[in-house]
Formats: structure tokens, sequence, C-alpha cells
């Protein structure tokens, strides 16, 4: 097919759009006064740059053992009510890390924290328990929320194995361990590692937890510097020094992303037989029933039975309902026109820069679509930077609205909804918009009777995805924020940052539970959960 | 009356070393089906999109009932040239019902008007009772007369369709492919039929266009095309020729397997190769004979022999299918035929 020029100059302004804030930290970076950048190198860049990395490392190292192993036993393993485990070990995804680490500080905290208390009772003196706080601490929280992200990859790499793939290794004399470690895992490996380079992403994005934790990294680091000491100057430094980096972390997952995927679907596809666990079957589901309790269990029981508290106590009651003129429902209402606004309009760009990338592929209509997915590479504490710089100095009407935080979520948000687009786009035949276009219909129609009704579901998947990643959003959230506009995640973290946890559970149960609707229709489209 | 016109069509695709399309020209007449064929990648499939405006020709033209559809200066999107086109995959709309695919041509007429040409297409493909079935409910050859359906509603000057029966079990194919051609040829469809199966081609077209490399290397009706072969691919691709070495004699080409008396406008001791497909080969059992019977494959209504010549030659032979030799057997080849043969210089 011929490509229209409408088209290419839509995709390419929408790329533009996304580019800017990321060259304008950039230029920033480089224009900022040579004693900051000779300070900072001398003071804080390289400790920064060790905690940030480490925990980098860390969490991915953890979250890929963590997500494999359970992948293994709900796709490969006789482990009893893996259906259920599925989704049990999947939801955590609805549960924002900083809830997770509120919730596991104020179990584990070392005077005063809920374990520490009973064990203290039952044994009549103090017992050692490991703190929270700090590099194990914020390794253990992260692990333990950003896992789902691995299992679901792995699962779904496990399912689409051929079985005949494994059966071969076995005929050729390889026991189900040796058939684990030299055929299957490796094979997955391509999938496995641009996983892993997402999550790494998302550590390097990460505020809240570390900030909770009091573990420094650059984005806790960029986040003082804005919130307290409105060092711009340094503060660009820093972010183009994270964003530097997080650049190279996305341009491997990219690289892998555009190699052929070792496994894939075939038409005589069957499954694999499963592992006999034996005796190691109770064991196993104890493993199992570790991870979900961390991650999904404990949080939703404390939170649940905090915001009971909550509800039973006159005084809590009318703080969470009339904070200042504020009250519960506008939280809630916030919360979700900002994310369901910057899904509608993230999904809506990203449609061009789709049909550009997969009807007409070419060196340019790939740089195009790769710099769409580039958001990924920028945390939300610099969006918020580079959005307070521009804004402030070329669209100032647009300072002091919630409009700014719908920005920063369609800049941050946007490559979720670009590669859900491409991928609907790529299941579908271009024979049948060439079938409208001989039957009469203009590029233009065939767009709104052919292609967007057949790819309307992989739309909406992409557009719950940024709802829901908006949804928990937090550093950029509480940057750009107006005075007054408050989101749950805000309310959530103000009260919890203040200590007042069980003033901010219900926020935090409506939070999850509002994102748990679109990750159970997200789920639901997952080959595993059919 | 001419309805199509191809002039000098060239394409070549972005970052491809070869011409898809190599400065091919042809015509059609009115009512006529011409067969494209030839291997995969000789550039038949590009002709036919260069035909539908889906691809932009690199030079030359496409000339539809007199009018200029695409060229250096012009070019009319494929949804003002008024083509039916019939895609391999049928490209049905998944989301719409058969009626609505059948009606999705016919925008801007009324609904009476619309309600009645689909009826009368439906009716004329037999899936009237299938009207309100969507696409994933329907069979192969049942998606393949509701694609013929879409394609022929609008009434266009000219259908294309692109390998259409390639999708379809090999035995629901041969029945298709005579209740397709019927309906073309009862509504006197002008089309043009790209296929890479020499029987398929044969048996649709009106006459055959035989494509390599992106150019035409011949093109006439079946007869032709089968025992005029112009050039030795022709002869190759149309009918599984063999070739055998020969030499320009006074009174026919002396051959391995004898004198073939076929007077050729070529001079004396000119070295030629001779085309011979299994049916102008007859053997029979001699214990002195040119050649040995290597293998045997029963085919059902005739035996296929292979037979190799004392000097390696490999030819093939047909024989009814009663007729069993034994493997091994040393046979006199010879040439039976009561039509000439296709004679290349080498």
């Amino acid at each position: 097919m011929i490509v229209s020029p409408r088209l290419l100059i839509s995709a390419g302004l929408v790329a533009l759009f996304v580019a800017i804030p990321l060259i304008y930290i950039f230029i920033r970076a480089a224009g900022a006064n040579p004693e900051d950048w000779q300070r900072l190198l001398q003071t804080r860049i390289w400790k920064l740059l060790g905690n940030t990395l480490l925990l980098t490392l860390s969490v991915t190292t953890g979250a890929l053992i963590t997500g494999v192993s359970m992948a293994w036993f709900t796709e490969r393993t006789d482990l009893p009510a893996r259906k259920i485990f599925r989704w049990l070990l999947a939801m955590p995804l609805a549960i924002p890390a900083y809830i997770g680490a509120i919730v596991h500080l104020a179990m584990l905290r070392p005077r005063g924290g809920y374990v520490p208390q009973f064990l203290a009772n039952l044994f009549g003196q103090e017992i050692f328990t490991p703190s929270p706080f700090g590099f194990w601490g914020a390794t253990f929280i992260l692990t333990f929320f950003m896992y789902p992200y691995v299992y679901l990859l792995s699962a779904a790499a496990f399912r689409s194995l051929h079985a005949s793939l494994e059966e071969a290794a076995r005929t050729l004399g390889r026991n189900p361990l040796q058939t684990l470690f030299q055929v299957t895992l490796p094979a997955l490996r391509p999938g496995l590692t641009a996983g892993a380079l997402l999550v790494a992403l998302d550590i390097l994005a990460e505020y809240g937890t570390v900030a909770l934790l009091r573990y420094e990294t650059f984005s806790s680091a960029i986040f003082i510097q804005l919130s307290g000491r409105y060092d711009r100057s340094s503060a660009s430094v820093l972010s183009g020094i994270l964003v530097g980096l997080a650049i190279l972390f996305l341009w491997s997952e990219l690289r892998l992303q555009g190699q052929a995927r070792f496994t894939q679907v075939e038409s005589n596809w069957r499954p694999a037989s499963l592992f006999n666990l034996g005796k190691w079957k109770i064991p196993s589901l104890f493993i199992v029933l570790g991870v979900v309790s961390i991650s999904l269990l404990i949080p939703a029981i404390v939170l649940l039975i905090w915001s009971i508290q909550a509800l039973l106590d006159p005084e809590t009651l009318i703080k969470i309902f009339h904070t200042g003129s504020q009250g519960f429902g506008s939280y809630i209402w916030n919360s979700l026109w900002s994310s369901g606004l910057a899904a509608l309009i993230a999904v809506t760009l990203s449609i061009p820069v789709a049909l550009l990338a997969v009807r007409y592929p070419n060196r340019l209509s790939q740089i195009i679509s790769r710099i769409c997915q580039v958001g990924y590479a920028i945390p939300g504490v610099v969006i918020a930077l580079s959005l307070v710089l521009l804004v402030n100095r070329f669209l100032p009407f647009l300072y002091g609205t919630p409009l700014i935080v719908v920005m920063a979520y369609v800049l941050r948000h946007m490559p979720q909804a670009v590669r859900s687009s491409e991928s609907a786009l790529k299941q579908l035949s271009p024979t049948l918009e060439e079938a409208s276009r001989t039957l009469g219909r203009t590029s233009i129609q065939t767009m709104f009777q052919v292609t967007l009704p057949l790819i309307l579901p992989g739309l909406l998947a992409g557009g719950s995805l940024v709802f829901l990643t908006s949804l928990k959003e937090l550093p950029a959230t509480l940057l750009l924020r107006p005075a007054g506009f408050d989101t749950l995640a805000v309310r959530v973290w103000a009260w919890a940052t203040d200590g007042f946890y069980v003033q901010a559970a219900p926020a935090a149960f409506v939070l999850i539970f509002i994102s748990a609707l679109p990750l159970y229709f997200l789920l639901r489209r997952e080959q595993i959960f059919r | 009356m001419t309805t199509l016109q191809v002039k000098n069509l060239s394409k070549k695709f972005h970052g491809s070393e070869f011409s898809a399309v190599n400065n091919i020209s042809f015509e059609l007449q009115n009512d006529e089906i011409l067969a494209l064929v030839g291997p995969s990648g000789c550039g038949k499939t590009t002709t036919l999109r260069l035909i539908a405006g889906l691809e932009r020709p690199d030079s030359g033209s496409i000339l539809l009932n007199g009018e200029t559809v695409a060229s250096q200066s012009v070019f009319i999107p494929p949804e003002k040239r008024g083509i039916g086109m019939v895609f391999q995959d049928h490209a049905l709309f998944p989301h719409l019902t058969v009626f609505d695919n059948v009606a999705f041509g016919l925008r801007g007429k009324n609904q009476n008007d619309i309600r009645s040409i689909v009826g009368e297409m439906l009716h004329m493909v037999g899936l009237l009772s299938f009207s309100k079935r969507y696409p994933h409910e329907l069979s192969g050859g049942e998606r393949q007369r509701v694609a013929l359906a879409r394609a022929l509603a609008p009434q266009p000057v000219l259908v294309l369709m692109d390998e259409p029966f390639s999708s379809l079990d090999a035995d629901l194919r041969t029945e298709v492919r005579e209740h397709v051609r019927r309906i073309l040829k009862t509504i006197q469809a002008t089309v043009v039929f790209v296929t890479h199966d020499q029987d398929e081609a044969l048996y649709m077209g009106d006459r055959l266009a035989v494509l390599q490399k992106g150019q035409l290397e011949q093109i006439g009706n079946p007869q032709e095309i089968f025992h005029e072969s112009n050039t030795r691919f022709v002869a190759e691709f149309m009918g599984d020729s063999d070739f055998l070495k020969g030499k320009v004699m006074r009174d026919g080409i002396q051959t391995e397997i004898g004198l073939i008396k076929q007077q050729v406008d070529l001079p004396l001791s000119t070295q030629v190769e001779i085309a011979l497909r299994p049916d102008d080969i007859d053997f029979h059992i001699d214990g002195s004979g040119n050649s040995l019977i290597i293998e045997r494959f029963f085919r059902g209504p005739f035996n296929l022999y292979r037979l190799r010549l004392d000097s390696g030659q490999i030819l093939h032979a047909f024989t009814e299918h009663t007729r069993i030799l034994p493997v091994g057997a040393r046979v006199q080849a010879h040439v039976n035929t009561d039509h000439s043969l296709n004679i290349f210089s080498s």
C-alpha cells in the first residue's frame, strides 16, 4: 500500500511531542551551571549511581528468580490449585509498590511494628527482626511487587513452548531438571531478558518505596532537589544522568524486542507434560503461598482491617471525608478522570504511530515508533522536572492546572499504548484494509469502518494499561499537581508519610480496587487465564 | 472491446535488487479471463496490485476502458477505480455478517436496491441462507464464495483474483473453481486471475500469461502456451518437460532415442533441446533397448515411469494404469506424438 502523507505527518508530530521533554532535559543538563556539575560529581553522583545500580540489579535478579520459579510451579508442575494461584500471583500488579511498602513497614518497623511487638509479647523480651529500611528492605519490597511482570511473561512463554522441544531433550538423555536448565530456560531467554529490562526501568523510576524506606537513588534525590530545595539546576544534572542510564536499558530492550523470539505458538501446539512434584508438593505449596501472602494477602488483609478501624472511628472518619474543602469522593473522581483522560489521549496518539510502523515498516517508521516508546526511560520525577521547565517557559497557562498532570501520564505511559496498538494491528491482515479500498472506501473511511472496529479490543487493552499505571503514578503527580488537586495516590502517600496509616487505608483500598478492574480485563486476555 | 491495457509496466521495491515487475505489457478484452501464472516471486501478484491501485508503478501505464488510471502523472486511488478484488485469504470483514460484507461495496444505493443486489449475489454463489452468519461461522469454500460475491456486487469493470483457491483443500479446490468459472462466465465478467498452479491456470484462463522474474515470457491461449512454448522456461513450467539434446539434420532432429521427424527453421548441425512431456514418450521391453526403468509411480489413472538413457538423461513417460513393468527392466523408448514438439536451440 502507498503511505499517505497525512499519516506520516501525524505520526511524526506524535513522536515530536514525546521527544521534546526528553531532549529538553538533556539540553538543561548540558547547559547547567558547570559548578553544579563539579560539585555533584565530587559529592553525590557516584554514590547515587552505585545505590541505584545496586538496587536495580538486586531487584531485577530477585524478580526474575521469583517470577520464573512461580511460573514454573503454575505452568509445569502438578501443584494443587494452580488455576487460583495464577490469579493470586498476578493480582499484586494492582497494588502500587509504595502501598506494599507502607503495609510491610507497619508490620516490621523496629519499634512499634506489629511483628516485633508480637514477638516481644510472646517471649517477654525484644527479639531481633530484620529492619525493613535501607537496601535490603527496598530489595525485599520491590522484588515482591515487581515479580508479577516476570511471572506473566514467563508463564506465557512456558505455555507457548512446544512440548516436542522438551520431549526431544528427554529422548536425548536429559532428565526433567536438566531439560529445564539446558533447554527450556535458554529457549525463554530473549523474552525474559526483555522483561527483566522493563523491570529494571521501573526500578530506575521508582520513587515512593525508596523514599519511604530511606534508600537514596537518583529518583528520590531528584525529588528532594525539586520539592525541598527548588534547585532545578542540580535536578537537571541528576536527571540527565538518570535518563542516559535508562535510555541504555531501553535501547537494549528494544533491540531484543526486534529480534525474532525463540518461542512461538504453532498450529500443532500441545501442552507439555507436567512435572510430578511428589514429596515436594507440600513444601512447594508453602513457597508459593509465602509469595502470595507477602505480595497480596498480607497487604490486602491489613488494609482491610485498617479500613474497618477507620470507618468505626468517628474522628478518623471525619478526617477522611473532609480534608480542607475536599472530600473522599473528589479524590476518587480526580484519580478516575485524570487517568482516564490520559488513557484516551495516549491510545488516540498511538494509532497513527502504530499504523505507520506496522503497515509501512521501514527505517523511518521504526525510528518514529521507537521514539514514542521513550517514555519507559523517563522516570516520573524527570517528566515532572521537564514539564515544569517547559510549561513555565512556553505554555504558562497550563501551569497550575491538572492538565499538566495528565500530560505527564500521557508522556510516561505512551509506550504501553503504542505497543498494544502495534500488536493489535499486527494481528489484523492488511488485505482487509485493501479489500475495503477496492470496495470504494478512502483510506480515512477504511480506518474508521474497518481498522478501528477490528483493533478495538487491543486499543482497550492499551487504554486499560495506561489507566492502571496512571492511577498508581506517584512522583510526577506529587510534583506537578496544582494545590488542592488530590488523587487517591496523593492522599494515601500524604497520610501514610505523616504516620496516619489507618486514615490512609480506605483510600489505598479503593485505589487497589479500582486498579483491579482493568487488571482483571487485561489478565482475561492472557493465554494462561483462558 | 478492450477493458484493460497495461503498457510497459515496471515496479521495483525499495531495498530490492531486482524489479518485481519489469516492463510488462498486455491487453485484456471484455468478457475475457486472463490467468497470470508463474512461480512464486515472478511478479504476478505485484502486477495485480498495480492494476488494483494498491501499489504505485515506477513507470508505464494502466488504462481501464481507455481511461488512464496509473501513469507517471496520473494515479487514481483504488477506491475510485471500480475494480473488484478477491484476496488470497478472502479478507472477509470479521465484524460484519455475510450480508454486510457483500453490501460493503454498495454504499450510496438505496436500501431496497442493496437488499436485492446482495440477495441476487448470494443466490448466485449458493449462500442465500447464510446471509446472517459471520465469516468465522463459514467453511473455507463458503468464505471463498462470499469473497467472490462481495467483489462482484458493485458490478466492477474488472475483477482481480489473487490465488483465490490456494487456501482451500485440494479436493474442494477443483469443485470450487468449476463453480467460480461458471459464475464468472455467466455474468460475463472480465477477470485477471493470478495463480502459481499450471493446472489451475489452464483450467481458468481463456488466455494465459506466463511470468518469470518480473518479465512476461509468453501470452496466449492455453493450447498455444502448452504446445508452442516460446521459451524453455514456459515449456518447463507448463507441463513438467524433460529436455533432450539433439542435432538438426536434413530430415529431422537426431537424438539419443532416434530421429524425430520435425522440420525446424535452424541451420543444419545446430545443437538443440527438445521439450518432451510424459505423454510424448512411449516405450516397450527390449533387452537391447536405449534406456532403463528407474522408478514407477502409480498415479491412479495412469503409471508414471522414470527412464534413464545410457547418457544419464532422465525422461518421464505415462502408460495406462494396468501396464506394470518391473523396475530395472531395459526398454526401448521413442517419441510417439501427433503434435509438433517445442524445440529450443541450446
